[in-house]
């Protein structure tokens, strides 16, 4: 029983630390961002390289820097190249639906050239396990269950007491009388983008500790996280949290007792169930 | 009712559709030509999804997939006899899409793009946790060929280049019937003046749940001869970057055109298979592609080809309409 919450726990932690990062974008700039899971893998390879001997060799502390700095730029770069053109055009929303896909595509290949298709394997930034409740849990899994409730409060205290914060809010609520009090809007969306891409580079890392370094390792968790911001409403950041710990939850409980075959299936069942109801999620606003 | 000039045209067409495999007359050639016209029609009636109504439908791959599955499960596992099969996935893809389009058209963009996807995704989900009946990861094999009279295509790779040949034809046909139609005029007018078109007594969910339906049928026939043509059904149908070349076929095509996507099919065909000898490198080429042709050509290269589709799609896509909403086609 208790393996089942610590497992519910631990995919719980890093979906919310994915979709958070997609809702964000998504209330702030009200575009999705489909190369999410390509920034949660480009940050594990980061990591890999820089504290590998097979790459730089630098010690893991030296890669998961490199790694949430790498991510922050990745992120502001996707945001330069692949959303900045389009943004206040008509079709926004469905060209860089399409942008996104092209650059995951684009640079899931360049991994893919670069670094081969063997999987790569990341040192756990916590090793050891830990008796708890009378299971054995592996420390990195603790630490996910600790590190994503800490980094996600900090976003949240983020948002609502810094300026930066403040401005993201303001935009998300409406964006011409932020312009107007004299927001500086592009920088703010520059800032977005990267603080989800780091968020999304730190699950990046964790998950490459808990299992392996592939280049379609993003695509699995891109689509849970999918799952969640529409099980819990796009631009809440409550209601994405609060929905990724659910659909960690039942991913657990289903995968024990239905099998992990039919997991999908249930996990797509209790989304058109809640979207049978809530058309825009648990406590999303609509579009 | 039909225009001498276009009565002209079909004949051409019909002697350009005898004489194509005779041209092409290399089976690698042939073999390029099928797959191409199959693509085209997948691109082509996404097209009247994607393009003309507007909806982020990323199911449709799935509709493809499901028809190259069904032929092979069904005549594998159930000994449905060939042509039947292709009734069959028909069927099955219209009830499939209905359910997709009641379901997603309840939610608004970008909730319709994600729903879509994860249903794609199931189907993959399915497929490789279903061995027996699904084959897995690897596929189904033995994938039965198509007969007429006790003849088997396979025989003679001619008889798949004219089914191609046919299905094409008529899903294009049927394609710019529908959209210049009542039907796909309210479709348009849904996507850009929903509430309008509303107000004037269309039924937006109607015309979109039928748009889907409609965007299935010769999709699914083109998965089922594509199962039938190549006697394997493998989750690569599902995948992600068959997904992505069909899409590039619709952007860069054009989208709300037809034949963009077609030609864009075609085009698009030939240069992944020139740059085979890259890998993974292509994918790469394409990816670039959609993003510059959506920087620098939002209407799709065919709207290079009708200046009047250039137009409408610098009136669709260009700063005049946000700026001034009067200069727009205004009801009155």
């Amino acid at each position: 029983m208790s393996a089942i919450i610590v497992s519910g726990l631990v995919s719980g932690s890093l979906y919310a630390l994915m979709a958070s990062g997609l809702s964000l974008v998504w209330g702030a700039l009200g575009v999705f961002n489909f190369a999410h899971g390509v920034l949660l893998m480009m940050a594990a390879y980061a990591a890999w390289w820089v504290s590998s001997s097979s790459g730089l060799g630098a010690g893991l502390a030296a890669g998961v820097v490199a790694a949430v700095v790498f991510s922050a730029l990745a992120g502001a770069l996707l945001y330069w190249v692949l959303v900045r053109p389009w943004l206040g055009k008509p079709d926004a929303e469905l060209s860089v639906i399409m942008t996104t896909i092209a650059g995951a595509i684009f640079l899931e290949n360049l991994v893919l050239e670069v670094f081969g298709g063997h999987y790569k394997e990341l040192d756990q930034v916590v090793t050891g396990t830990v008796m708890l409740a009378g299971t054995t849990v592996q420390a990195q899994d603790l630490m996910a269950i600790f590190l994503a409730p800490a980094l996600l409060g900090g976003v949240a205290a983020l948002l609502t007491r810094s300026r930066t914060g403040l401005a993201v809010r303001a935009i998300a609520q409406n964006r011409d009388a932020a312009r107007l009090l004299g927001i500086n809007i592009e920088r703010i969306y520059l800032v977005t983008f990267a603080v989800s891409a780091v968020l999304a580079g730190i699950a990046g890392i964790t998950i490459a500790g808990l299992f392996s370094i592939s280049p379609a390792m993003g695509n699995d968790p891109l689509l849970r996280a999918f799952v969640v911001v529409v099980f819990g409403g796009l631009g809440s950041l409550i209601g994405t949290i609060a929905g990724a710990y659910v659909i960690g939850m039942v991913e657990a409980v289903s995968s024990y007792y239905i099998g992990i075959y039919w997991t999908p299936v249930v996990l797509f069942l209790v989304l058109i169930a809640v979207l049978t109801v809530r058309p825009t999620g648990l406590m999303g606003r609509a579009p | 009712m039909i225009r001498p000039a276009s009565g002209v045209g079909l004949l051409v067409l019909i002697a350009a559709a005898l004489a194509a495999p005779q041209v092409f007359s290399g089976s690698v050639a042939q073999n390029l030509a099928i797959l191409s016209m199959l693509y085209a029609i997948v691109a082509s009636n996404w097209d009247l999804t994607l393009g003309y109504a507007g909806i982020f439908n990323f199911a449709h791959v799935a509709f493809f997939g499901i028809g190259c599955y069904v032929a092979a499960i069904s005549t594998l596992h159930f000994g449905v006899p060939v042509w039947w099969d292709l009734v069959l996935a028909v069927v099955v893809v219209a009830l499939m899409s209905g359910i997709t389009a009641v379901l997603a058209l309840r939610l608004r963009g970008i909730y319709v793009a994600l729903v879509t996807f994860a249903l794609t995704q199931l189907c993959v989900a399915l497929i490789n946790s279903q061995k027996e009946i699904a084959g897995g990861p690897i596929g189904l094999v033995g994938v039965p060929d198509l007969s007429i009279g006790g003849f088997a295509f396979g025989n003679d790779q001619r008889w798949y280049f004219y089914s191609a040949e046919l299905l094409l034809i008529a899903s294009t046909v049927t394609m710019r019937w529908l959209a210049t139609s009542d039907f796909g005029i309210s479709l348009v007018a849904l996507r850009d003046f929903e509430d309008y078109a509303v107000s004037r007594g269309i039924p937006p969910t109607r015309q979109r749940v039928l748009a889907i339906v409609a965007s299935g049928v010769f999709t699914s026939l083109a998965g089922a001869l594509y199962a039938h043509y190549l006697g394997v059904a493998s989750p690569d149908v599902f995948s992600f970057s068959l997904s992505t070349l069909l899409l590039s076929m619709v952007l860069v095509g054009g989208a709300a055109t037809t034949y963009g996507p077609i030609v864009a099919a075609i085009v698009l065909t030939l240069m992944a298979e020139k740059l085979a000898g890259i890998g993974n490198i292509r994918f790469m080429v394409i990816a670039a592609l959609i993003v510059l042709t959506l920087r620098f050509l939002p209407g799709g290269a065919w709207s290079l080809v009708s200046p009047l589709r250039l137009r409408l799609a610098a009136h669709q896509a260009g700063p005049s309409e946000s700026d001034q909403p009067s200069t727009g086609p205004h009801p009155r």
